[in-house]
């Protein structure tokens, strides 16, 4: 060693060694540091000898991690040495302590060059090592094509091409730009002709780099790849000391198949054929042996030969036969072999055609899943979650849920989260999607996380089917005696929600439902409480008639939490208890919940979050794409657009219409809530022309009432007309043209919009128009809320108001280009000038890409936003009551069909199409009596009063009084409460989703005909 | 009373705990690796004697080549902490006859187990008086208390000692020859601009005594401080004398000392324990007698090279001299060779504090040898930072000077069998941090 000799150092070294803490050797450090700089510095200069210690020391410090920031000038100067021992320490000192931003290395270049182009082989191979170690830009350009020459001349022994090509490498990976490899493929095609296996594996890392970069060019390689390949593989030309356990050289037989699977495919079929005959003899020729090094080698090579007959997508029969292979390594003891088997497998997914192959492993892969090693249980879980679809779901979710009870704490929660994924996403139905999840909550309670449970209430909620199944299932989980926190919020919630469904059964009784979760209470934390008190306060609003003790009993435990320390609770025990004081108001805030906007599940996509590192990840999600048409959709309420589906609630509902009126006419019975299913099997062609000739007729608001019962259905058509028209001609005509559709029914964002000020009007993939309203007597101020969703901008936007002839509306400009993810508002102004039903239209288009979207919408400036509500008193009310007498000021009606409700329901929807419902005034319990203010230009403010007589025996028919100070005005307000009554949410009865833009208003629709009002006095008879 | 520790630790320097304590159960006995790793492998060693770590607090303090470290994991009484560490020491010392390092400490285990059981109890500090402990812990360590009862000495009360009315001496004492030391030693911190305006100076001083006295003496201390003198002026109804008076502030007293009587009469009278203690510590911030001064002049002339000149003038007087005066010019740390003219002393570089250190043996009053020197910088190939030019420092030690000009008047000595005594009085001055930037 170039140490010995040099009493200097190793005196310097043995002296540090001897220190007793840090402190002393920093002292020692110090001193000798000032002793080097008193050497360098000295005139007389240095002997080769005492330069050549002196950098030895400074590494040394160096090394021990002491900052050096001198005597680099001598280090470099020890390059240019004649003589080995300091050229070599030249080279070493200068690698380690400079790196290739330092200046000081420019004074290096040249001597290195010179070392390069030299002719002596020990220099060239420390020149290369020092320009492969620290190569930087200036060293790539001034030296690269010195290397290269190097590495292809014939004159160099392999010792220094072998290092030339590694130095090369760097080079190239370090500046690819810098680096002129213009034409190189013939010469690596050369290199691959290489003899020498040292000189070869150098070059074959090489082309991998240069492959990875620009495949195109070096096709001319791939042969000599196989040919390589086929030298070690099969012919097993190698020489002795290339041999590793009787492999040859495994470390060129994996680089040569690394660089393989660069070249997108290989289409010679002579090539092909001998790579696949190559391929097979290794994944043949493959065992597991008792030599680890020799096991590690050889899995090298086949893990490597694997990934490649998967990149080359071999025919089938191979496949089987690597999955087969896979199979075997997955069933034996060794873990470091099973695992690599397993994690194979997974990326053997991507291959599509051999999932089923992989899945007579199954058994297998569920046995490796109580490995005792855990990166094995993760490897068998991650294969399951990868190789689950619609077949095995079953069998693979209630083997999960099986070993959850006893699996690793650590693997918990991802296991109980990929088993809710796959429930959700291959569940063979409904309530089993329930189950599953509830035995996960059950049985993994603490690392089910807040977006499992959250899931699942989405679906209930949205899956109305389901709503009595999962009440009684958290019903029967809330009866087991420890449960898990998460279990008693989902109960609770969903029995809160929908507990009433339940109500026939035994021991679903209200006051048991709350007994049962009220015991839970003292035992959940308080981010559990505040959803046992809604639950409470849905469990009270449900009891009807209201149980008196229960509503003791409730209110008791909302009083104790009015102080509560949490705000949360304490918030919600105040207002609960003041709502439920109030009754009527309980109800409306507490109504079900609505449906949940369909949504990427949010536990997919924390799943792929947290799959985004590894790599083999891209199998499963790969295959997450091919089967996300299968995949269980929340709401999927859009369906296709076919042209039967846009006939259907035509043919659907003209008849049925007719249905109801003649058997109102005839019967006078009451009949099937909405009727809407029932399909006149007499009337099934005449809609169609019907239609047309509604929309091509004239408006008839003001028509008069209807004549008689006896009328014909043709006639009954038209004269209903009126109240059709005008929502057919605003519905969207171009959902068939229309490729883009729209998100959720925008009739129902439109239905709850008359009810609100702000919300969603529409929402498609690219765009989202909000809206938000302020109403002042007959002024109105709406703003649109038109945000582009995309990351592109929406050009040629366009908004037409094509409003109708009772309301003044001026629309602002709206921009033509929306950029992406922005947000333009466009104030809208609207005067109302005359009492009138008829609807304003947004007709509203767009471009992006190459569509164009036109979407005509309907604005939500209706009728009753020009209402204000007012309490009047009885001396008010009376007089007023008395001094308008008789049409048309005062119109009477009896209606049917009325969607049966309590009456505090209908004074809840009363309240909101602003009516002020007057207690009191009516000595009669089962009557309604509301007043009103309307606003508009020509009729000013005007009071409005109605009267509703209900019949508690029947609740779907009851008798309406209007009046108010304008005909038309009376007329008006009578038709609008007569269509809130009788209004039917056409998608949760209908079987099949109605699409979004019904030809024809679900608000219209039902529509009793005014013909049924023709004796009133009869009809009076009747109903008493 | 405030808790002082929960934990102590000695340690030697590479981290190894030579022995340890633990008073209270509040903290792990592992605590001290987080000390290890966080704090003594760190830089933070030297930078602040007081740290958390995890919810515990490490007091700690370097002497000689052992860390004592103190953990508590409470609000403890820092200050109080650290007057434990530092009487402990003092404890310790007495006890292994002066010195106190990692080998006194693997010497005598038994007797520092034996001595923290004494010096605290459930980490409130106890009794720490030498001359008390010494009674019952006998000097070696090996013999409990219990098993020297059979030995000749009868057992002395130290009930009694601890609790009556002069507690830190032995009744009985019988000297052949009565002598008292007294031994004022001053140390004055400075620092001082490049100009020559001070910008910071005090001194803080102690009295040491060391006595030898048969009986119980009453001993009464006159210094030339302003307070006592006005006192004295005012009862003895005659007008003050001439000369400097010296303002003393913050004077703490040792526990002998009377203090009622230093109250009315403001004199120091005290019946002295025996042998040595600090009479009295005190700090003096105004009229500073400043030993010397330094002219720096420093220039760096180009990249690598520098002079430097150093004046230091003595302003005491001629007659007399101060010893071991060192001092130390800092350089930049890429110094490679100097090269020195001094006019006395030896001056050298060392490239461990990166300073040129210039010592004097014997440096006589009134005089001012000079050094000059001149500094070769070797070239770096980081950007070169301008140096932050440190202060320069000095130590030195001066005989009979004090700073403060603080003198002692008498020291008499009453006992009732009224013997002859001798006292001796002694005055040094030390430097303390003497910094002059430059």
């Amino acid at each position: 060693m170039a140490l010995s000799g040099m009493r200097g150092l190793s005196v310097f070294i043995s002296d540090i060694r001897n220190c007793q803490n840090k402190e002393q050797e920093r002292l020692r450090v110090d001193k000798e540091l000032g002793n080097i700089r008193t050497r360098f510095k000295n005139e007389k200069g240095l002997t080769p000898y005492e330069k050549k210690k002196y950098v030895w020391k400074m590494l040394y410090i160096h090394m021990l991690g002491y900052d050096v920031d001198f005597g680099h000038m001598e280090a470099v100067s020890l390059i240019s040495a004649p003589k080995y021992p300091e050229k070599q320490v030249g080279y070493i000192v200068t690698s380690c302590l400079l790196n290739e931003n330092h200046d000081f290395l420019r004074l290096a270049i040249n001597t290195v060059r010179n070392d390069i182009i030299g002719r002596n082989e020990t220099f060239q191979c420390l020149a290369l090592t020092l320009v492969g170690n620290i190569g930087g830009r200036e060293f790539a350009e001034s030296l690269a094509p010195d290397v290269q020459k190097l590495l292809i001349s014939s004159s160099c022994r392999p010792l220094v091409r072998k290092k030339a090509a590694l130095c090369l490498l760097r080079l190239y990976r370090k500046n690819p730009d810098v680096v002129n490899v213009d034409g190189w493929s013939d010469r690596m095609a050369q290199l691959l002709d290489e003899r020498d296996l040292g000189v070869l594996t150098s070059s074959m890392s090489l082309l991998v780099a240069l492959v990875s970069n620009n495949h195109e060019a070096y096709w001319s390689c791939l042969p000599k790849c196989v040919k390589t390949l086929e030298r070690l593989a099969k012919n097993q030309d190698v020489p002795q000391e290339y041999t590793y356990y009787g492999i040859p050289s495994p470390w060129l037989q994996v680089k040569t198949m690394r660089a393989l699977q660069y070249f997108p495919t290989v289409e010679d079929p002579n090539t092909r054929r001998s790579l696949f005959e190559v391929l097979q003899r290794i994944l043949m020729g493959t065992d597991v042996v008792k030599n680890v090094n020799k096991n590690n080698a050889s899995h090298a090579v086949l893990f490597e030969a694997l990934a490649l007959v998967m990149h080359l997508d071999a025919e089938k029969e191979m496949m089987s036969q690597c999955v087969a292979l896979l199979g075997k390594f997955i069933s034996v003891r060794e873990p470091n072999i099973r695992y690599l088997g397993l994690e194979n497998m997974t990326r053997m997914l991507m291959v599509t055609d051999v999932q089923d192959i992989i899945k007579r492993h199954q058994a297998q892969i569920i046995t490796s899943l109580k490995d005792p090693d855990i990166s094995i249980r993760r490897r068998a879980l991650d294969l399951l979650y990868g190789m689950c679809d619609v077949s095995n779901a079953k069998d693979i979710v209630e083997e999960l849920l099986q070993y959850l009870s006893t699996a690793d704490f650590a693997m918990r929660e991802e296991l109980s989260l990929k088993a809710a994924i796959l429930a959700e996403k291959f569940a063979p139905d409904l309530s089993w999607y329930v189950d599953v999840i509830l035995q996960l909550i059950d049985k993994a309670g603490d690392f089910v996380s807040d977006d499992i449970w959250f899931r699942v209430v989405q679906f209930v909620t949205n899956n109305e089917d389901l709503q009595p199944y999962a009440a009684l299932k958290a019903r029967e989980y809330l009866d087991k005696h420890a449960i898990h926190e998460t279990m008693v919020k989902v109960s609770a919630y969903i029995l809160g929600e929908y507990g009433h469904l339940l109500a026939r059964r035994p021991g679903c009784s209200p006051k048991e439902i709350f007994s049962i979760i009220h015991e839970k209470l003292p035992t959940v934390s308080t981010s559990t409480i505040p959803i046992l008190l809604s639950t409470y306060a849905k469990i009270l609003m449900h009891t009807q008639p209201p149980d008196k003790e229960l509503q003791s009993q409730i209110w008791a435990i909302f009083s104790k939490y009015e102080s509560c320390i949490d705000a949360e609770i304490q918030q919600r025990a105040v207002e609960y208890h003041a709502l439920s004081m109030k009754g009527a108001t309980l109800m409306d805030i507490l109504s079900e919940m609505p449906k949940f906007p369909e949504r990427q599940s949010s536990l997919i996509r924390k799943a792929e979050d947290a799959e985004a590192d590894t790599a083999e990840q891209s199998a499963i999600k790969l295959r997450a794409q091919q089967q996300a048409s299968n995949a269980l959709m929340v709401t999927d309420q859009r369906p296709a657009y076919d042209t039967q589906a846009v006939n259907q609630p035509g043919l659907v509902k003209l008849p049925s219409m007719s249905n109801v009126e003649r058997s109102n006419a005839e019967q006078g019975a009451t009949h099937a809530n909405g009727a809407l299913t029932v399909i006149d099997p007499q009337l099934p062609s005449t809609p169609s022309p019907d239609l047309l000739g509604d929309l091509l007729g004239p408006l008839a608001i003001e028509g008069p009432p209807g004549t008689g019962p006896q009328i014909e259905p043709r006639l009954a058509s038209d004269l209903e007309s009126g109240a059709n028209a005008d929502a057919l001609a605003i519905a969207p005509v171009e959902e068939q043209t229309q490729t883009i559709q729209p998100i959720c029914n925008i009739a129902e964002r439109f239905r709850a919009l008359c009810m609100k000020d702000s919300g969603v009007l529409y929402e498609d993939p690219y765009i989202q128009i909000g809206i938000k309203a302020e109403w002042r007597a007959h002024h109105g101020r709406l703003v649109l809320f038109l945000g582009n969703k995309n990351t592109a901008p929406l050009s040629s936007v366009q908004a037409l108001i094509l409003p109708p002839s009772h309301l003044n509306m001026e629309l602002s400009l709206v921009p033509e280009t929306i950029p992406p993810r922005a947000q333009v508002q466009c104030p809208l102004e609207v005067l109302n000038l005359k009492p009138s039903r008829d609807l304003a239209v947004l007709d509203f288009s767009y471009k992006f890409g190459t569509h164009v979207v036109d979407a005509k919408l309907r604005l939500p400036a209706v009728f009753n936003k020009f209402l204000q509500p007012i309490t009047v008193s009885a001396e008010e009310f009376f007089p007023q009551w008395r001094s308008l007498s008789g049409p048309p000021l005062k119109l009477q009606e009896v209606v049917r069909g009325v969607r049966p409700m309590p009456l505090s329901e209908m004074a809840n929807l009363f309240i909101s199409l602003r009516l002020m419902v007057c207690p009191g005034l009516d000595p009669n319990t089962n009557n309604l009596v509301a007043s009103t203010t309307f606003y508009s230009e020509g009729t000013r403010a005007m009071l409005c009063l109605v009267r509703i007589e209900t019949d508690p025996a029947d609740r779907t028919q009851l008798r309406m009084t209007v009046a108010s100070g304008d005909p038309t005005l009376t007329f008006e307000l009578k038709e609008f409460i007569k269509e809130q009554l009788v209004y039917i949410p056409v998608p949760s009865t209908a079987p099949n989703p109605v699409p979004p833009p019904n030809p024809i208003s679900p608000q219209a629709l039902p529509t009793s005909p005014p013909t049924a009002v023709s004796d009133p006095g009869a009809l009076l008879a009747g109903l008493l | 009373m405030p808790v002082a520790a929960s934990a102590i630790y000695f340690l030697n320097l590479r981290g190894d705990v030579l022995i340890n304590r633990l008073y209270r159960d509040d903290v792990g006995g592992n605590m001290v690796d987080a000390f290890r790793v966080h704090i003594m492998q760190t830089k933070e060693l030297g930078t602040c004697p007081v740290r958390q770590i995890g919810g515990c607090s490490f007091f700690y303090m370097r002497i000689s080549n052992v860390y004592i470290v103190i953990v508590v994991s409470s609000n403890a009484n820092v200050a109080c902490a650290f007057k434990f560490v530092v009487e402990a020491v003092t404890l310790f010392k007495s006890y292994f006859g002066g010195a106190f390092d990692e080998d006194a400490i693997r010497n005598n285990f038994v007797l520092i187990y034996e001595l923290l059981d004494e010096i605290m109890d459930f980490g409130y500090p106890q009794n720490l008086s030498p001359e008390i402990l010494k009674l019952y812990i006998t000097q070696e360590g090996v013999r409990s208390p219990f098993s020297s009862k059979a030995a000749d000495k009868p057992v002395p009360n130290a009930t009694l000692q601890v609790t009556g009315a002069v507690g830190w001496r032995r009744e009985g004492l019988v000297y052949k020859k009565n002598e008292v030391f007294l031994d004022i030693v001053e140390s004055v911190n400075l620092l001082m601009s490049s100009k020559g305006s001070v910008l910071r100076c005090d001194v803080t001083g102690k009295i040491l005594m060391k006595c030898f006295l048969s009986g119980m003496p009453d001993l009464k201390l006159g210094l030339n401080d302003k307070i006592g003198l006005e006192k004295e002026s005012q009862l003895k109804s005659r007008p003050a004398k001439s000369g400097k008076t010296i303002e003393l502030d913050d004077v703490t007293f040792h526990q002998c000392v009377n203090l009622t009587r230093f109250n009315s009469e403001k004199t120091v009278s005290f019946v002295p324990p025996d042998g040595e203690f600090e009479l009295m510590k005190y700090r003096i911030t105004e009229g500073v007698n400043l030993p010397f001064r330094v002219l720096p002049t420093i220039k760096e002339l180009g990249r690598t090279r520098m002079e430097v000149n150093v004046k230091v003038k003595s302003v005491f007087g001629a007659k007399m001299f101060a010893l071991g005066v060192v001092v130390k010019i800092p350089v930049p740390k890429q110094t490679a060779k100097t090269s020195f003219q001094v006019t006395s002393g030896r001056a050298k570089y060392n490239p461990s504090i990166d300073c040129l250190v210039w010592k004097i043996r014997k440096f006589p009053g009134q005089t001012e040898p000079t050094l000059s020197a001149e500094v070769e910088l070797i070239s770096t190939i980081t950007e070169k930072k301008s140096w932050t030019r440190p202060p320069i420092q000095m130590e030195f030690q001066v005989p009979m000077f004090t700073a403060s000009g603080l003198r002692v008047r008498f020291l008499k000595v009453w006992e009732k069998s009224g013997y002859n005594t001798v006292e001796w009085v002694r005055y040094i001055t030390k430097a303390g941090s003497y910094e002059i930037r430059c």
